[in-house]
């Protein structure tokens, strides 16, 4: 054992071990607003800017504010969670089901006009979308959308970024799985389901990884389109209560907190697929 | 039947798309405030926006903002890239370390920021045991920009490094060889080698980071609300209150489409002076 750890010392110079150990420090400081938002989330507010990150008594008191008491501020946070799960889930699942559909007819079917469709995705990937907000919400409001999940959800059910990635990806795919496919006779919605998404698991992760985390998140977008409270998903009723009660700020870091978990749990659990899709070998 | 499927999306296109993009259009030269019939004003709302003393601000703002975002970001990402290839086992954990902040809650993440910078905050503790003085973040025109600076390549520095990462894994070893034989120092060959060699990975960060600041909006509008005094107001925050606090849509609609050409002409300028073409001879 002592063996052991005597040859990994030697692998590296003295020089060489503080530099690894200053990447170390510098990564896990890294982490330090997120350890510092749990920490406070679990502090009584008196005690947030006093205590040291360790130090206080944590209690669950904020979150219990945040579900309970926040109602009656007229700040619903158990719905908000439910209304961006619902839209989130929504988008990404509508997202992933069309591009994989659509990247696929771009890579692998011929049609008249696909070279011209691919250039389109292009030019729509170019375009900056904040340019849309405004224009986006005429539309949305014509078409009596304001203050419902519609104008969260419809707005971003298909993206053409997420048709652009994956049909990249498919391109690469070998010829022959489609020959087997048709062998077997498999129509379109199996060769998808069966051969092309099995085969593509990252690229499909990180569209996933990124519909979330970007729909989970958005802030200016619903920000203009909902000015219901019963309405809002967590990203803007969070900013809103911060605004008016800033003194609360154990229970805003509880939300915050709940704004951030999902997130950081799904990245977690698509770390890997997350590395290999940014097409790095970390090892 | 593969039309069929790409018909699917240019419908779905034309309605979220195409559509608006007239509206911009039409919104840009006409006189509209989101009840009345649009009136045609022809070029009035860009005379209007070019003398608009906040909107002009507000594009200064972005310059100020990649004066300090720019190095911090490139410098923090030269670094992880570095640390990267320096780390041998454990690659994989320092990655997740810095890109963690880049996929979780710009919203959460900015209301956690406003507490660290506050004056009673732990980052003015720290200062204030150290040097005995508290530093007034949000209170200052130049320390707000450089707040949200932080903040912002905080959020971003990871992802950065892994570009610049995956061009340091492309340059060839012979290279280092050759140049350690001709006795060339460390900072000769990092400036004569490697940034030449990553340049493409490195333009691609300086596009990245000028997209990002023009389309900066949640970490201001949260951290700083864009003052002090119109300090670290945004084009997009610009274009916000425009359209829905001044109720003026007209204006703001000239407002995005002059801020997305700005954008794009600093993409061009940029890449003019500092792209080069990676050539081994």
């Amino acid at each position: 054992m002592i063996e052991r750890l005597r040859a990994i010392v030697r692998t590296r110079s003295i020089g060489g071990w503080v530099m690894t150990l200053a990447i170390y420090a510098l990564a896990l400081t890294w982490l330090y607003p997120f350890a510092w938002m749990v920490a406070a989330s679990l502090k009584p507010t008196a005690q947030i800017y006093t205590t040291g990150l360790f130090e206080g008594d944590f209690t669950l008191e904020n979150f219990r504010f945040l579900f309970a008491t926040a109602d009656k501020l007229d700040r619903p946070f158990l719905q908000a969670l439910a209304i961006s799960a619902v839209v989130t889930l929504s988008v990404t699942a509508s997202v992933l089901l069309s591009s994989a559909f659509i990247a696929f007819a771009l890579a692998r079917l011929r049609f008249p006009g696909r070279g011209l469709f691919g250039s389109f995705l292009l030019l729509q990937m170019v375009v900056p979308t904040t340019m849309f907000i405004l224009p986006l919400f005429v539309l949305v409001k014509q078409l009596g959308l304001l203050n419902s999940l519609g104008a969260l959800i419809l707005p971003s059910m298909m993206s053409g970024w997420g048709i652009y990635m994956m049909s990249q990806s498919f391109r690469s795919m070998p010829e022959d799985y489609f020959d087997a496919a048709r062998l077997d006779g498999a129509g379109l919605w199996q060769t998808v389901m069966k051969v092309v998404v099995p085969l593509n698991k990252s690229i499909i992760a990180i569209v996933a990884l990124f519909t979330f985390t970007g729909t989970w998140d958005n802030f200016l977008w619903p920000l203009i389109v909902i000015s219901d409270v019963e309405r809002m998903p967590l990203s803007v009723l969070l900013a809103t209560f911060s605004k008016q009660y800033g003194g609360y700020a154990g229970p805003v870091m509880a939300g915050a907190v709940l704004q951030t978990l999902p997130l950081v749990l799904l990245f977690v659990l698509f770390r890997r697929h997350f590395l290999q899709g940014m097409s790095l070998t970390l090892k | 039947m593969g039309l069929a499927i790409a018909g699917v999306y240019l419908l779905f296109a034309a309605i979220f798309w195409a559509y608006p993009f007239f509206w911009l259009a039409k919104l840009s030269v006409t006189q509209w405030r989101f009840f009345d019939e649009p009136v045609f004003t022809g070029a009035q709302n860009l005379v209007t926006s070019v003398q608009d003393p906040q909107f002009l601000q507000a594009l200064w703002n972005v310059l100020r903002f990649l004066a300090m975002y720019v190095p911090i970001a490139l410098g923090g990402a030269l670094l992880v890239a570095f640390g990267l290839q320096h780390i041998g086992r454990g690659k994989a954990f320092i990655a997740l370390c810095f890109l963690l902040s880049n996929v979780s809650s710009g919203v959460a993440l900015s209301l956690v920021f406003t507490k660290i910078f506050s004056s009673t905050g732990p980052l003015n503790s720290l200062i204030f045991d150290w040097t005995g003085i508290r530093i007034p973040w949000t209170n200052h025109p130049t320390l707000a920009m450089l707040a949200i600076a932080l903040v912002v390549a905080w959020k971003f520095v990871g992802y950065y490094g892994l570009i610049l990462y995956s061009g340091l894994l492309a340059v060839p070893k012979e290279i280092y060889d050759a140049a350690r034989l001709d006795h060339a120092s460390p900072l000769t060959r990092l400036v004569r080698i490697t940034l030449p060699m990553i340049n493409p990975q490195l333009m691609m960060v300086l596009v990245f980071a000028i997209l990002v600041s023009f389309g900066l909006f949640t970490e201001p509008f949260l951290i700083t609300g864009g003052g002090p005094g119109d300090s670290t107001v945004t084009p997009q925050m610009m274009i916000y209150e425009t359209a829905f606090r001044r109720l003026q849509p007209s204006h703001a609609a000239m407002m995005s489409i002059l801020v997305s050409l700005i954008s794009y002409l600093l993409v061009v300028l940029a890449r003019r002076l500092f792209e080069r073409k990676v050539v081994l001879t």
